[in-house]
């Protein structure tokens, strides 16, 4: 098969992705604009450059390679224009340091196959297998299908995680090929899902029906932000939910961390959460207090 | 506080040998035992419940328990004695004596009559007398000698089953017969007069427990002396009869002996733990408490690469009775707390008591490097090829000190030398000179730049390897040869197959299986070396052999896109065949020539060993820059473990890249391997589903430990060291190094040790 995508992470022996140890894809490209989202570098489709200030001597070799002028040097400070560059690498190769990378490379299904293939003794001990995440994996729907269906072949036990944010169509098509879904579910309302995420959570609640009906287990992960998603009505709406589907596998709650917010400037893109703050663990716990008194028994720490 | 500097023992020691210097090597050694103990046994401590502590003394014989520098034989630990003569406090009725006795050992130490016999090979290759103390070492050699008979495992179930009573009745027909036959009886007599120098060291130890209850305000504590005294009285005169006899008397005897090992210890002391117990002679409160105590003595007397207290694996006759020990020992571990030793070792197989495994495991899970487990599955047939010994033998094999395998009281293999791998390949590249001393130190086999192929080049490198391993398994050989015309190892002769049988000493022809092992250092950093060359010089040509050379010799500065690209070359541990594959040719040539040695020699195994000790730090201040990336002196990597956490990509990768290289060819390996806490905590299924399956595809070991504060403190320096390290925030798993610097704290903070 052909077909690239760009990869921007490769994660073995993951033990949070699914059940076993697993092997985690990780696909560039994202529909959604979650303003928490821990990985800002998954968001864009295409490649990109980043920047480590703190490993920068400022030595300029990267000017020097660079085509586009995408470094420029004011002040003795390193400025960068991320929109002017096209990935040549160049500036990777001249710099040193290791201060500049580009996020993501292409993959075909096979080169992939082959990472996932190598550890298949632990899938089958363990009872774990390949999960493919991102970015949003079902936006490069065609890509994703053809992985999930060689590793079927294979035998390898399949999870993929996902918005939900994809067309009815095609996530239809896709159920057949899993044996796990790891569904988010995020926001409360469709107007404060786009709001929040940028678009609505219609075609997502739909979806979820579809494959609850379907009969694909579904692991419910519900990322939680103070001041934006910790309301009685979230957490009501979650417990509903775990009623609605009582067959559904777990739901998970992840609680909000900092650390995607410097990740953002090392890509060009403005802080966007200053104001929040990493969870302390006393306040996770009466999360999920009140979610077992709301008669939610399967709410657990993700 | 040092020793005062009374060299009263010293000399009574000297002037035992000397006088005694013509006579039957074992009467004079039993006369010398007579002048060293109970001399250098020290006093009983306030809470020890087991008698037997040693302050040896600056000169003496033990095969490995000695001053650290000087343990091998008869030793004599100059620099120490020295420092005595220029601080003045020497009596001045001995001063001459101390002068003159210096001098006498000069000749007459068991390293100096090694050295005396080196072969014209050995002379340019080996060195004399430039060994100074850790952690200085050594000049810049490729091939180091090592003097001291490491790995003692003596025979504790016939030492506890017959007791010292039993063992000289058992020596005294054999003496008797071979008196009568007109044969060499000294052995046998020198070995009962030994047994005698043990009684007196028994009564030596009831005499001071019973003066020290006489004077002690604390009843409780004045009947434990009491009891004591009487345990070691019953030590003197008869077999053990109970736990506590059984184990001061293995305790008392491993000091004596030199050992700095303990063995099986759930097979000779299970049998002894589980009859007090099931008959209420002991409660599990007391054997807890006498067992703290032989913690703390292993902990305050050994060394901490020494100390192998060994549990579990196949060939126990009483397996029954040795997992309830082995659950002691590992209760004594979790309730003493962490500690350095002893080196607790879990040997395991399909099919054992699970309790062992899942009790270690949730020792390592809080915080404890022990115990180090052992895959006899893997291991003992591995063994058995390797060593060329049949199975039964096999199963008795045991991992000493850093991890060299020997059999059960039936097999020595003192590691005798050590092999700088690294910087072997520093010199091939250089026509065999050493860029530090410019002097010849290997073969001359041309320069880099005139290899036309890689093979080529590696061929050399072998060339050179070979030629360094031929030497050391000869000086191996030499060492036991010179050990035996010297001394027979009273302590150890009595108490290993077949000595006694044979009527010969245990290096003269005595012991079953006599072999030797290479410490091998720096082969990681060397196959990722070859790699990158392979890589950049030969197949891409993007650095030329010149510009390389340039760049090593300049530590890189200069040369900063070399070592950029050096860097970035392949790296054993991420499951990558390019680069495991040279990893594999290197590991397989240099344990084939190594265990072919033993067609050269009369040696019966002669093998390499990979292992941890601090050796990697300090020869690797002898080796420059090399070509995997790392920096002049820097250390290199342990064992066969990634280099400087170079394995990227993720555990189970590193663990399919560990099982490449073959296990039976070799005397031992140590690999490192590191995870999160939370593989312990929420994850432990997962995390034995790994271990297991790591084990089924053929792992022979694993040194497992926590991801702990320092390993973090440590990334946040030298992050470009640390891309093994794996951490979990927030519901998802991050390399440590690549989270911004105040997550990077923030994890920090939450980690308690
Ligand atoms: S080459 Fe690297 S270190 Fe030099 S200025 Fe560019 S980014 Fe900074
Ligand atoms: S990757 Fe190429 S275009 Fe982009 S900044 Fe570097 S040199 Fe310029």
């Amino acid at each position: 098969m052909r077909k690239k995508a760009i990869v921007f992470d490769i994660q073995r022996a993951s033990l949070h992705d699914g059940p076993g140890i697993r092997t985690t894809i990780f696909l560039k490209g994202c529909p959604l604009d979650c303003l928490w989202c821990h990985n800002p570098e998954s968001l864009g489709k295409k490649r990109q450059l980043s920047f480590n200030i703190e490993k920068c001597t400022n030595c300029g070799d990267c000017a020097k390679v660079c085509e586009n002028e995408v470094h420029s040097f004011i002040n003795g400070k390193h400025l960068i224009n991320y929109n002017a560059c096209d990935f040549s690498g160049k500036c990777i190769d001249a710099c040193n340091f290791n201060a500049l990378k580009i996020i993501g490379s292409e993959m075909s299904v096979d080169e992939l196959m082959l990472e996932i293939m190598s550890d298949l003794d632990y899938y089958a001990t363990s009872g774990g297998g390949m999960t493919l995440s991102g970015g949003e994996p079902l936006s490069q729907f065609s890509f994703s299908m053809e992985l999930l269906k060689q590793c079927k072949e294979m035998g390898i036990h399949t999870c993929v995680e996902t918005s939900g944010f994809v067309s009815i169509k095609h996530f239809k098509e896709i159920l057949g090929y899993l044996d796990m879904l790891l569904f988010d579910y995020k926001v409360t309302g469709a107007s404060a899902h786009k709001k929040f995420t940028g678009v609505s959570n219609e075609t997502i609640l739909k979806n979820l029906d579809a494959a609850y009906l379907y009969g694909v287990p579904i692991i419910l992960r519900c990322p939680v932000i103070p001041g934006i998603n910790d309301s009685e009505i979230h957490f009501n709406a979650i417990a509903a939910l775990d009623k609605k589907y009582p067959n559904l596998h777990s739901i998970e709650i992840l609680p909000y961390h900092t650390m995607g917010n410097s990740k953002r400037i090392s890509i060009g893109v403005e802080e966007t959460l200053e104001h929040l703050k990493t969870v302390p663990p006393e306040i996770t716990a009466n999360w999920i207090e009140l979610l077992r008194s709301m008669g939610c028994n399967k709410a657990k720490m993700g | 506080m040092q020793k005062i500097d009374d060299f009263s023992m010293e000399l009574n020691f000297t002037e035992a040998y000397r006088k005694n210097i013509n006579e039957h090597i074992a009467i004079r050694e039993a006369i010398c035992h007579q002048a060293q103990f109970p001399a250098v046994l020290s006093e009983i401590q306030d809470n020890d419940r087991l008698a037997g502590r040693t302050f040896w003394g600056w000169i003496g014989f033990s095969p490995h328990n000695a001053p650290g520098g000087a343990a091998y034989g008869y030793f004599c630990h100059e620099q120490k004695i020295i420092e005595a003569i220029e601080r003045g406090n020497i009596p001045i009725e001995q001063r001459d004596g101390v002068h003159e006795m210096l001098h006498f050992w000069k000749k007459e130490t068991s390293k100096a009559k090694v050295e005396a016999a080196f072969t014209e090979k050995m002379l340019p290759v080996l060195f004399r007398d430039e060994i100074v103390s850790l952690p200085y070492n050594f000049k810049p050699m490729i091939a180091q000698p090592i003097y001291r008979m490491a790995g003692v495992f003596v025979n504790y179930e016939k030492l506890l089953r017959l007791g010292i009573p039993g063992l000289k009745s058992e020596i005294t027909t054999y003496r008797d017969n071979s008196k009568a036959s007109g044969g060499d009886y000294q052995l046998y007599e020198g070995m009962l007069m030994a047994l005698d120098v043990f009684i007196d060291s028994c009564h030596h130890y009831e005499k001071q427990a019973i003066e020290k209850a006489n004077s002690c305000q604390d009843p409780k504590r004045a009947k434990e002396l009491l009891q004591l005294a009487n345990v070691l009285k019953n030590n003197a005169q008869s077999k053990p009869q109970s736990f506590y006899e059984a184990l001061q008397l293995s305790w008392l005897y491993t000091l004596i002996c030199g050992s700095l090992e303990l063995g099986r210890v759930d097979v000779y002391l299970g049998d002894f733990y589980v009859n007090d117990i099931d008959n209420g002679i002991i409660t599990e409160e007391e054997a807890l408490s006498l067992m703290h105590s032989y913690w703390r003595l292993i902990n305050e007397l050994f060394r901490d690469v020494d100390g192998r207290v060994i549990i579990g694996g196949r060939g126990r006759r009483n397996e029954e009775s040795a997992d309830r020990f082995a659950l002691l020992v590992l209760e004594t571990m979790r309730t003493y707390g962490r500690a350095i030793l002893p080196q607790t070792t879990l040997r395991f197989y399909e099919g054992m008591n699970p309790q062992l495994m899942e009790k270690s495991i949730t020792l390592i899970g809080d915080g404890h490097t022990f115990p180090l487990l052992y895959n006899d599955d893997v291991l003992v047939p591995g063994v058995a090829a390797a060593h060329d010994v049949p199975l039964e033998d096999a199963e008795q094999y045991m991992p000493l000190g850093c991890g060299e395998i020997v059999i059960d009281h039936a097999g020595f293999g003192t590691p005798s030398g050590s092999l700088n791998v690294l910087k072997a390949l520093d010199v091939t590249l250089r026509n065999g000179v050493d860029p530090i001393s410019g002097k010849q130190l290997g073969l001359q086999t041309g320069h880099l730049k005139d290899f036309k192929t890689f093979d080529e080049f590696f061929d050399a490198f072998k060339k050179q390897l070979a030629f360094f391993i031929e030497i050391l398994a000869d000086h191996e050989e030499l060492e036991y040869v010179e050990s035996a015309k010297q001394a027979p190892y009273l302590y150890l002769s009595m108490l290993y197959d077949d000595c006694i049988a044979r009527g010969k000493a245990i290096f003269d022809g005595g012991i079953k299986y006599l072999g030797g092992s290479l410490e091998s250092f720096g082969s990681v950093n060397t196959a990722d070396s070859l790699t990158a060359i392979k890589k950049m010089v030969f197949d891409q040509k993007l650095i030329s052999a010149e510009q390389l050379i340039a760049a090593l010799d300049n530590n890189f500065v200069g040369y900063e896109k070399e070592h950029k690209l050096l860097k970035e070359s392949p790296k054993y541990g991420n499951d990558d065949n390019y680069a495991d594959d040279i990893m594999v040719q290197l590991h397989d040539f240099m344990c084939n020539n190594m265990r072919d040695q033993r067609d050269r020699t009369n040696l019966d195994w002669y093998l390499n060993v990979l292992i941890n000790n601090k050796q990697n730090t300090i020869l690797g201040r002898w080796v420059g820059a090399s070509a995997d990336g790392r920096k002049a002196g820097r250390e290199m990597a342990n064992a066969n473990t990634p280099a400087g956490g170079n394995d990227k990509k993720g555990i189970t990768a590193l663990l399919n890249s560990l099982v490449k290289p073959s296990h039976k060819i070799h005397a031992g390996t140590v690999q490192n391997m590191r995870f999160g806490r939370d593989f312990f905590n929420n994850d432990r299924p997962k995390f034995e589903f790994l271990l297991n399956t790591y084990f089924k595809k053929g792992g022979a070991q694993a040194m497992i430990t926590v991801i702990n504060r320092g390993d973090l403190e440590n990334a946040l320096v030298e992050p470009e060291k640390h891309h093994d390290l794996f951490v979990r925030i927030g519901g998802f798993s991050s390399r440590y190094i690549d989270l911004p610097r105040d997550v990077q704290l923030e994890i920090l903070s939450r980690v308690t040790y």
